[in-house]
Formats: C-alpha cells, structure tokens, sequence
C-alpha cells in the first residue's frame, strides 16, 4: 500500500490481490486463503525487520536507523496490543525484493511521483500469513529527521509510523479532512489516525503520534490475552432508502475520552463493526467517503455509495465490556 | 354562635388546652419514642449537565479542527425511594435508603463540519442509590416537624440493556418538614405520618463522561410508619 503526497497512487504489486476484511474494519486487509477470507497478520508475536545499508540527502543510515525505531516503538508501546518487532541488523538488500528478509530502506523512484513510501507483502497463499513485508522510502523527496521537523522536508518518522501500520496488516482509515488542489490531488486539511492515505503537508510532524484509531486497528489485529474481555465492539448497519449500502464511512465518537474511531460497511448487507473498543457509549455519524480516491480504501471493482447526507444514530450506543453493543441501524437519505 | 358561661368557658379552654397540650406531648413522644421508622414515596431527581466535548481531528500544526460538537446531560426523572431508620438518640435516626429512577441520558450533536443534521441522541438509564446517612429531626411540641438531613452512598447505572455498568459515589445534604398524622403510645406502631425533603444530590463519577462531580437538586415525598 502507498502513503500518497497527493493525488493518485500507484500501486505497488502485492502477490495477493488484497481487500477489506468485511467483518471488522479500520480498515484491515483481508486475503483469500485456502477459499477463506482471512484477516492480513503476521502469525508469530515478533516482526524481525532489517533496515538497508544506505541513507540520503540529510538522513544518515544511522538517523534512517533512529527514525525507523521510533516508529516501530510507537506500535509496539500500544498497551493493547501484543505485536513486538526485533531491528534484525544493516542489510544491502533493498526493499521490494522476496528475499524473505522484511526490509525497510530508500529507494529512488522519480517516476512515483506522488507516493512517499509503499509498503508490500508477501503471503503464504496456504494460510493467508505474512511472510515478509518490505517498505520503500522514496528518496525523490526529500526527508527530515529533524526533532522539530524541517519546513521544507517530510517528516520520516511519520511516514514510517503510517507505513508500519501497513506492514503490521491495517489498511488505510478515512479519518481525514481534505481540499481539493488547483493542479489535482488533494491536500489534508486534518486527519485523526495515522493510516490516513494522505499525508501531512512538508513541514509537519502531527503524524508521530498514533491515534484511537489505529490503536484500536492493530489492538483488534492483535489482540493481548485479555482484550476480549476487557474490550468491546459495535456493530450495525447503514440504509438508503430501505436498502442498505456499501462503503459508509462510520465514526464513533466517544464523549468521555473524546477520540474517534472510524469503519465501513463492508458488505452487501450494509453492515459494519469495529472492535477493540474501551466499554463506554458512543455517538455515531455516518458520512461518505469523500476526502480521499475510493482505491484508497476498496478495490476498485466494488460499487461505493457516495451519495448521500451526513447522519447520526438517534441513540446512544454502549460499547460494553467483553460484548458488542448490538445492532444500530442509521438510515441516510440522498443527497 | 352557643352562648355560655364563664366558668364553662373557662373549663372548655382548658379542656382544649389539655387536648392540645397532649397532641403536641403525643408529638414529641412519637418521635422519642419507639426505634424502628420505614418509609417510602416518590422523588424527583433533578438534571445534572456534563459539559461539552468536540469530536475533532489534528491539523497539520498540530491544533484541533472541529467535526461536530456535543453537549451532555443527565435529564431529571421521577424516582422510587425507600428507607428504614433507627433512632440511636433523642430525635437522631440513621437510615439506610435506596432509591430507583431511570433517566433519560441526552448528547445534543450540533455543528457538523459538513452540515450534518442537529439532532439529541438518547439512552434511558436504570439508575440505583443505595446508601445511608442520619436525620435529625427538630425537638418540638408541634404536628409539624422539621429535619434536617444529610448522607451518601454508593451510585449505580447500568446502560441499555445493562450492556454497561457504571459506578460512583454520592453525597446529599438537605432538610424538609414531617407531619404526624397519627400517634399512638401504647401501641405497637407508635406513628405515622409523610415527610417532603428537599436535597442537594452531588453525584461522583457514574455516567458522567467527564467523571467528575455533578450536583441536582432531588425533591422527595414519603409516607412512613414508626415502630
């Protein structure tokens, strides 16, 4: 998966054809193994990862080192979470290659000219298991290291912190604000989750920092021994007219810790569920998904509903402990 | 008007005044008397506001920008209220009480960044106090008794369906008047008669999404027996 600058991606080729896992969201990869439909996760409890031997303009191979670090220490610090990952040394391979070494390092790739960073895998078709998982930086940009950012730079830290999020399994969330730019693309006006696709403008450094979302994403991927019983889940389904809809944009919104969390229906019966939830209720608003291309999220082969208002559930849902809140229904009428 | 004479008159008040004089006696008595006191009415729990808070996102600086906003309250409800005292001295009574009420949580949802609809959001919660506290009802001669009050105890609110559990504490100060409708010394049950309170609740953690401390206002009415 690519972290965009703007505009369109470009796919990286993954040995899968990927897409969301429709039973729980953030959204979280999902692949066809053995003729089931199997959530993307790394089997074993510690991710080894090697960082290439190379640096760039104003990175050194050290502070790529560094920065790299810091990122997967952000992930492994989710108290929810039980993911660990292990630095495994240099290397002088390079990144994209199935070599089975997961391997982080720059590349130059001018020709990618609005993708910072891409993420791909490498999956035991058997098992739907990750195998390896590699990251690219492009060094066509340029990279900051700087604690405080660099204006003029983007931040390598913040685009590891959201590439890792893909190397772990999650998929891109929709909590994020944009404009449309003169010259196309868009540029994000905020965002609340780290696997926003869009990045932060140069200059930035808000993207060091996980949000509900993504903790609640890699906390449902997971899971430490007694989350399922200390967390919850919602559940429900959104419909047009009757009929339900696919690819809405849920956002739960707690009051007491005032964070959101974000999902989509993702299926033909409209339903949606997100999971790793702290006990407590919730506000629900349903909106399109129109900050961002469609192939962010979905394979472009499935039919998304963009048009209609922006809802609330007339009720207070409880995310209760151990359990799921049952189902809410959110009726939405068109635009 | 019956016309009668002075030294009758002067027996009929006093006849009155002895009358009088052993009502308020038999009030004072009834509330000297006997240790056991049960009682149980109605309340009415007034609304406590839980503030604000804003779903928002980070801007690329690192500030908040606003999805919508959302204001919070627990609404007043009628309630069910129980509770039995012992007098320990005088007209001191410590009580242990329990009152059951199911208000109505509000969230109103308001300026959403893409004009979605401004609507309250609802759940009814099931709401218990169990707790204890004493009451200290003014010496008099008077039918007519006030009191002071005060207490607290354990709260619990339970969420749709009693999906959720939520706990707090609270605390409630206050006074109001009883009045005696009967009393009777030689018997086993030595009185009865209704009480109107007036309390200020303060409510600690609970459903409260801020956690913190909430006051209401709680008005209660009770008919109770003595024994």
């Amino acid at each position: 998966m690519t972290r965009r600058w703007f505009g369109r991606a470009i796919a990286i080729a993954t040995l899968l054809a990927m897409q969301a896992q429709p039973a729980f969201a953030y959204l979280e990869f999902g692949v066809t193994a053995g003729g089931n439909q199997v959530k993307l996760r790394w089997p074993q409890g510690t991710v080894r990862y090697m960082v290439t031997n190379a640096g760039v303009s104003n990175v050194t191979v050290a502070d790529f080192q560094a920065a790299i670090g810091r990122a997967f220490a952000s992930w492994e610090a989710v108290p929810t979470a039980s993911i660990t990952y292990q630095f495994g040394g240099l290397t002088a391979a390079l990144p994209g290659r199935d070599d089975g070494l997961t391997t982080l390092g720059f590349q130059n790739r001018p020709d990618l000219d609005r993708v910072l960073a891409a993420t791909n895998f490498v999956v035991d078709a058997a098992t739907g298991a990750l195998v390896e998982s590699d990251i690219f930086f492009n060094s066509a940009f340029p990279w900051s290291v700087a604690a405080s950012g660099d204006p003029n730079r983007f931040d390598l830290e913040s685009i590891a912190l959201h590439e890792i999020g893909h190397l772990s399994g999650l998929g891109h969330s929709a909590l994020g604000e944009t404009e449309l730019r003169a010259g196309g693309g868009r540029v994000v006006t905020a965002s609340e989750a780290v696997m926003f696709p869009i990045a932060y403008a140069v200059g930035s450094i808000a993207g060091r920092t996980l949000k509900a979302d993504d903790i609640a994403g890699i906390s449902d991927l997971y899971p430490t021994g007694d989350a399922t019983s200390v967390y919850g889940s919602l559940s429900g389904r959104v419909t047009k007219n009757g009929a339900p809809i696919f690819g809405a944009h849920v956002i739960a919104f707690d009051p007491a810790a005032r964070t959101i969390v974000g999902s989509f229906t993702l299926n033909a019966q409209g339903q949606f569920s997100i999971g790793a939830l702290p006990p407590g209720p919730r506000i629900l608003r349903v909106e399109p998904l129109d900050d961002a291309e469609i192939d962010s999220f979905f394979d472009t082969s499935r039919t998304v509903d963009i048009d209609f208002r922006v809802a609330f559930s007339d009720r207070i849902v409880i995310v209760p402990r151990g359990g799921d809140s049952g189902e809410v229904t959110i009726a939405v009428v068109a635009k | 008007m019956t016309r009668v004479h002075r030294r009758d008159a002067i027996a009929l008040f006093a006849v009155l005044c002895f009358a009088a004089t052993s009502r308020e006696a038999a009030a004072q008595n009834a509330l000297e008397s006997g240790r056991l006191e049960i009682s149980g009415g109605a309340a009415w729990l007034g609304a406590q506001t839980f503030g604000s808070a804003n779903a928002t996102e980070t801007t690329p600086s690192g500030g908040a920008f606003s999805l919508f906003t959302t204001s919070s309250e627990l609404g007043g409800a009628a309630a069910f209220d129980a509770r039995v005292g012992v007098r320990i001295a005088g007209t001191l009574v410590v009580e242990a009480d329990a009152t059951y009420a199911r208000p109505e949580l509000r969230v109103a949802i308001a300026n959403d960044v893409e004009s979605g609809p401004s609507i309250t959001a609802v759940e009814r919660l099931q709401q218990y106090m169990i707790g204890g506290g004493a009451t200290w009802y003014v010496p008099g001669r008077s039918r007519i008794v006030p009191f002071v009050t005060g207490g607290g105890g354990y709260l619990r609110q339970l969420h749709d369906r009693a999906l959720l559990v939520e706990t707090g504490t609270y605390y409630q100060v206050g006074g109001g008047v009883l009045y005696l409708l009967s009393s009777h010394q030689d018997k086993r049950l030595k009185a009865t008669g209704v009480r109107g309170d007036v309390r200020a609740v303060i409510f600690n953690d609970g459903a409260a999404f801020d956690g913190g401390r909430h006051a209401a206002p709680a008005v209660a009415g009770s008919f109770f027996v003595r024994f």
